[in-house]
């Protein structure tokens, strides 16, 4: 199985973490995104026409999108199907879960591009959308507490969580701090304690 | 309404782990509220003084908290203990965070907003309370008080200048306002009496958060409508 990864990108953090959380063993590619345009090149292109990371290639397989590729991973080498549950509801929520990271978190990812690597986009509308969605998230997690849960998803740790942490673990570099994030500060410092968690740049390592 | 120098809730206490920070602000002013291994919370200026950084960026060791930055490690009065690109340096005493008084009571922290090593009067008496949630709402804590005291967002008692009391779903709970900055408040909900599920309570609150936030203050729906949410 090959990842190809830019250790700068959240989003393959996301499948990094999963992959070395479950223990399974993979080649790791390097695409020189920033400042080359790897994955925008014509070999990359062919695996990815969206010309974005990660991709996975699994034997034929060929997967792009973390939300694709996580819930791929789960099913093939969870075999006790933990990280993406069977049962119709919690599998709904998890589902659910993906797409709000994949759609509602993309504002704090561009806004972290924006940020270090001078993306374009609008910071003052991308720091509303971003910090809308993390309230979402504080509410979430706050009533989870209050009924005696610890993450977003059922009694342990799902993709969903997984998903979830990157754009606000990392919401500093775009100047969000965490003030305002009591719940979400609690249960990321769950995520860091998941056996098996690993850091990204930007996510420091205090254990 | 304005508020001056005062005790102010910034916490809930329970939210507060042991060996874990917090940065908030009040007034503007940013803090740093930590809970050291030994369970006793600190409410310090939220600035290392060797480059300024930020405090709550860094974690808590033992009793002291250590910055992110270059690792200089603070004990629980504040003062800089050790510099680990020194190790062997006795730490000069001058090398000190600044400190707020803080207390606990009610299940909350509380500080007094100004920097001094005595708060003029003693922090809130302790009182019998379950927590419930901190609710940050993007407006003044003006604001936040002017429409609790007009009714429009429901029945809120003044208990104190920073301290509102209503009663939902049979619950008697209690609101302390903390300004935050100019522009945003937090409401540190804890429960006084009566039965009823917090995770209704908390479902209620965000309720409340929009009427705050709503262009014009509109009246919240009754909270039952919400408990299935
Ligand atoms: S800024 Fe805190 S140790 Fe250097």
């Amino acid at each position: 199985m090959i990842l190809h990864d830019y250790e700068l990108d959240s989003d393959a953090y996301k499948v990094r973490l999963l992959l070395s959380i479950l223990g399974v063993a993979y080649d790791k590619v390097p695409v020189d995104v920033h400042p080359g345009r790897e994955q925008r090149t014509e070999p990359y292109l062919r695996l990815n026409p969206l010309g974005t990371l990660p991709i996975l290639v699994d034997g034929d397989m060929v997967l792009h999108d973390a939300e694709a590729i996580l819930p791929y991973i789960a099913k093939r080498y969870d075999t006790g199907g933990v990280w993406l549950p069977d049962d119709p509801a919690a599998f709904g929520a998890v589902m659910m879960w993906l797409v709000f990271a994949a759609r509602d978190l993309a504002s704090a990812d561009q806004a972290r591009l924006h940020h270090m690597l001078e993306a374009p986009g609008d910071p003052v509308a991308l720091d509303k959308a971003a910090r809308a969605a993390f309230r979402v998230m504080e509410d979430h997690m706050t009533k989870r507490e209050l009924a005696g849960a610890k993450w977003f998803v059922g009694a342990s740790a799902t993709i969903a969580d997984l998903a979830l942490f990157p754009p606000i673990a990392l919401s500093r570099d775009f100047a969000i701090d965490h003030d305002e994030y009591p719940a979400l500060r609690r249960w990321m410092r769950r995520v860091r304690a998941l056996p098996g968690f690993i850091t990204m740049p930007g996510i420091p390592d205090y254990h | 309404m304005s508020f001056e120098a005062g005790w102010y809730a910034v916490a809930i206490a329970e939210g507060l782990e042991p060996g874990t920070s917090a940065g908030t602000r009040l007034f503007d002013k940013e803090i740093v509220v930590w809970r050291d291994q030994d369970g006793a919370s600190h409410a310090w200026e939220d600035r290392c003084p060797h480059r300024g950084m930020r405090l709550s960026f860094g974690f808590v060791r033992g009793n002291h908290i250590a910055c992110l930055y270059h690792g200089w490690q603070y004990d629980t009065a504040g003062q800089c203990r050790y510099i680990p690109a020194h190790p062997n340096l006795e730490v000069p005493d001058t090398i000190k965070v600044v400190t707020y008084p803080s207390a606990e009571a009610g299940g909350l922290v509380w500080i007094w907003s100004e920097m001094t090593t005595e708060a003029p009067v003693p922090p809130p008496a302790d009182f019998a309370a379950r927590p419930v949630r901190s609710l940050y709402v993007e407006r003044s804590a003006e604001s936040i008080a002017a429409a609790f005291v007009s009714g429009a967002l429901g029945d809120f008692e003044a208990s104190g200048p920073s301290v509102f009391e209503t009663v939902i779903d049979g619950a008697r709970l209690r609101l302390a306002l903390q300004p935050f900055t100019a522009e945003r408040s937090a409401l540190h909900i804890v429960r006084l009496g009566g039965e009823a599920d917090p995770t209704a309570i908390a479902a209620w609150s965000e309720g409340l958060r929009r009427g705050l936030e709503a262009p014009l203050p509109v009246r919240c729906a009754a909270p039952a409508a919400h408990a299935g949410a």
